[in-house]
């Protein structure tokens, strides 16, 4: 069995700070957490997805955290584009489950605000098919923006129902320290009469890029928080490929693997973390994951089902789309989330009495999705 | 068209081609969506460096398999629309196709858009660009993977391999030989059972145009000519395009008089004198500072084709973003909004590449001003100032070509002529040099007069030391071959 002895992150923002100094600050935090220092590590699995935009020109993570850590002992490097934080933390699993390491730091870290935006919109362009899809113009708003508005046409969902999420996720980042858009308010208004980046889709319904690091100490000792089910699954790169791009089976697939995995079914979620790069994609995640049924988000928006007060609240931390999108990061920090729900400890976003709770991380269009349960011991 | 590579057995599809099914072993086919519709469309707002041009339409494409794509495109178009490739309507029309994984295809299409007629009985004469030894990746020649789907295009109009060859010369100086083994080309000649000639062997005959003698490949003038060049810039004259190519179908004297009274003006004339079929390897063309490897390769992905070479350059100038070269302007009289452009829409295409910058060379400390020179000054300009890469020294004005004017030699010091066309020039001119590198020297002694030249301030000269070494390394050559 795999437990978190120990969570941290930086803030998600625009702060100018060395990989180095964001990978510290987030372990340092996972550290103090759990009440451990970097004698107690036997392994560290990290995510990043070596931007050359970032201004570093450093590759090679594993020596990098060596020298960081001043330590000598087996470092994995697990780069997979967005989806790169969940799956360091599935890796770091199966690695402690080799019984070799008993103490695992997973980190992720990215910086994704420090050059020119046309410098790293041509590295996100990287994540995508190079062929069929980078040479024309189907950039990643653009790949969602298709995919959502074949799911409003299948199952007559509206950009208002979009604008919804948006709106529900900037509310919770308003309460949370550590997001991007903490104490920063948006209206509906506004969120509706945002520009079209790519119709349907507005700037709104894009997740906002961010500086951050996020890191989590896996253990096999007891402690509060489980990892109840673990999965990673892949699907074809370019959507376009897929049978059915309103509904993606890698999320479909590794959710159902995570739950069998932890016994429970989707009813027994108390919160979850999804993967809002976009707001349709939370809402097509809200069906893959099982939480209701194909073409049934809308009525979950619409009834405020997963609103921070609602019977399922989502993205509490204020998701990809508020607290900020740090690549690698990401996966990590909804996990962060969850553990800090399930302490009491989420200050004003506090929801009562979370057993499970789920986190999802997406790479691509629905390309590499990890779906990870949590359980309070 | 959609192309998916399908398993016979299974059924299984890829998007890419692959030759046995990994899960049955079975042969695999290609499925072709000729039926299609518009299940979706976004209109994009936010630019790229792909595609500065805002806003763009991108098109969710299905065929009657179930098969989709995105495709780009400015028009406007609704869901449910029917999706269908216009084929040309005029004879100077240009094709331009993206290739998907697939040039063979992307060649095919770009035929048959321009309904292009070829005969089994067809003698076909395919003219690559094969300057200089290169590997394919440098963008320097035309892909072997290029020429190689050609081939086996002309095998489906039923063209034999006796019925065609392959015929190129380099730039004067270089080897094509040498230059075709390294860029690939012999070896998918070899493939094919495809000859390939040296068209600097000749023989030649002469043709005129617009009073202008060209002296050109005999052979080439027996076939119908598949115009094949690499589409790349060009610092001394844009591009080096479908125009240029032909410029080496010629003899050697006659490509030297062709810059001698200015390449801009003698191109188009050779290019009205002879009737070629232009298929443009766009796949991975050069950007900066071409032609030679001081290029950088540009990932373009496209292919090109027309039977007018003129406009075949334009449009790539256009589609790449840069400005029309003037031996593109003075090939034909035309308007780039008139040309009519099929496959791809050239909005939808534009995408800007880096443009040569003028005087340039590999040597940081050595610059070069170019009055139209000759491939051969041009060529042992390039492989001199390669040969000197990370040796620093005093900046040096290297000066080449016959179209000097005061006007480009104004206010610069130590100038080193390359070449009789230069030492002629700036002699009419009264100005002066601080030393004279004859062309026809041997190479090493060339070097070893430019190193001095570099790291010395004085007026240096080829020593008796000099030319023992330049003796040596050419026996130490042969010896080696």
């Amino acid at each position: 069995m795999t437990f978190i002895k120990g969570v941290g992150m930086t803030k998600f923002g625009i702060e100018e700070s060395t990989s180095m100094h964001l990978i510290y600050e987030a372990s340092l935090e996972a550290l103090n957490d759990a009440d451990a220092t970097m004698d107690d590590i036997d392994a560290i699995v990290v995510s990043n997805n070596d931007l050359l935009s970032n201004g570093e020109r450093q590759r090679h993570s594993s020596s990098l955290l060596s020298s960081l850590f001043q330590k000598k002992l087996p470092v994995l490097s697990v780069p997979a584009g967005c989806s790169g934080g969940g799956t360091a933390i599935w890796a770091a699993m199966k690695l402690q489950k080799t019984g070799s390491y008993k103490n695992v730091l997973v980190i992720g870290f990215e910086k994704m605000v420090s050059n020119l935006s046309k410098r790293i919109t041509d590295e996100m362009l990287m994540g995508g098919e190079r062929i069929y899809e980078q040479t024309e113009g189907l950039n990643f708003p653009a790949q969602n923006a298709l995919v959502a508005q074949q799911y409003m046409i299948k199952y007559g969902a509206t950009t208002d129902d979009f604008a919804l999420v948006a709106y529900k996720n900037h509310q919770n980042a308003f309460l949370n320290p550590k997001a991007r858009f903490y104490k920063k308010e948006v209206a509906l208004s506004q969120i509706k009469n945002s520009p079209v980046v790519a119709s349907p889709l507005r700037l709104f319904d894009c997740s906002i890029p961010a500086n951050g690091a996020s890191s989590l100490i896996l253990t096999n000792d007891k402690t509060d928080v489980e990892i109840a089910g673990s999965a990673e699954n892949s699907d074809y790169l370019a959507s376009f490929e897929r049978e059915d791009i309103t509904s993606w089976d890698a999320s479909r697939m590794a959710a159902e693997e995570a739950y069998k995995q932890a016994g429970i079914t989707p009813e027994d979620i108390d919160i979850a973390e999804i993967h809002d790069a976009f707001t349709s994609v939370e809402m097509i995640s809200y069906e893959d994951l099982g939480f209701c049924k194909k073409g049934e988000a809308k009525e979950m928006v619409r009834k405020g089902v997963t609103s921070l007060n609602g019977k399922l609240p989502v993205n509490t931390s204020g998701g990809l789309k508020a607290k900020g999108h740090p690549i690698s990061a990401t996966g990590i920090s909804q996990v962060y989330e969850i553990v800090k729900q399930m302490r009491g400890e989420a200050g004003e976003r506090q929801v009562a009495d979370v057993r499970h709770g789920l986190a999802q991380n997406i790479g691509g269009a629905g390309s590499t999705v990890t779906v990870h349960i949590l359980r309070k011991c | 068209m959609i192309v998916r590579w399908i398993c016979e057995k299974c059924s299984k599809k890829w998007i890419y081609p692959i030759e046995k099914c990994l899960y049955c072993k079975g042969d695999i086919t290609k499925q072709k969506g000729t039926n299609i519709k518009v299940a979706g469309i976004t209109k994009v707002s936010i630019p790229s460096p792909m595609h500065p041009i805002i806003p763009y339409n991108i098109l969710l494409l299905e065929d009657e398999f179930g098969n989709r794509i995105p495709r780009k495109t400015m028009r406007d178009y609704k869901i449910g629309d029917a999706y269908v490739e216009q084929k040309a309507k005029t004879k100077d029309a240009v094709a331009a196709v993206k290739v998907k994984y697939d040039i063979y295809e992307a060649i095919k299409e770009s035929m048959e858009l321009l309904s292009v007629e070829l005969n089994q009985d067809d003698r076909i004469l395919i003219k690559p660009s094969i300057i200089t030894s290169a590997y394919p990746y440098q963008a320097v020649n035309t892909n072997p993977a290029f020429l190689d789907a050609l081939i086996m295009v002309l095998a489906d109009y039923g063209i034999s391999n006796e019925n065609i060859i392959v015929a190129e010369q380099a730039l004067i100086g270089s080897d094509v030989m040498d230059a075709a083994s390294k860029a690939g080309i012999l070896e998918i000649c070899k493939k094919h059972s495809v000859k390939f000639e040296d068209i600097s062997k000749g023989p030649f005959e002469e043709i005129e145009s617009d009073g202008f003698t060209f002296k050109v490949f005999k052979e080439a003038l027996k076939r119908k000519i598949i115009n094949a060049p690499i589409m790349k810039t060009n610092f001394q004259i844009g591009i080096s395009g479908a125009l240029e190519n032909l410029s080496r179908l010629s003899d050697e004297k006659t490509q030297r008089e062709m810059y001698f009274n200015d390449i801009d003006k003698t191109l188009p004339k050779l290019a009205k004198a002879i009737d070629v079929f232009t298929i443009a390897d766009a796949t991975n063309g050069m950007q900066a500072q071409g032609p030679l490897a001081l290029g950088e390769p540009a990932f373009l992905n496209l292919i090109f084709a027309s039977h007018n070479a003129g406009f075949l350059d334009a449009v790539f100038c256009e589609s790449t973003m840069l400005p029309i070269p003037n031996h593109v302007a003075n090939s034909c009289e035309f308007d780039i909004k008139k040309v009519e452009i099929v496959g791809n829409e050239l909005d939808a295409l534009k995408y800007p590449i880096k443009q040569p910058v003028a005087h340039e060379t590999p040597h940081t400390d050595i610059k070069v001003i170019d009055g139209k020179a000759c491939p051969a000054c041009l060529n042992i300009m390039y492989n001199l100032t390669s040969r000197l890469v990370g040796l620093r020294g005093n900046e040096i004005n290297l000066v080449i070509g016959s179209e000097l004017t005061e006007e480009m030699l104004k206010g610069k010091d130590r100038l080193v002529l390359l070449g009789g066309c230069a030492e002629k020039k700036t002699g009419d001119m009264g100005i002066k040099s601080i030393a004279k590198i004859d062309e026809n020297l041997a190479f090493v002694e060339q070097l070893a007069l430019l190193q001095k030249l570099l790291t010395t301030q004085g007026n240096p000269k080829i020593t008796p030391i000099d030319k023992v070494k330049s003796k040596m390394r050419k026996l130490l050559s042969k010896v080696i071959r």
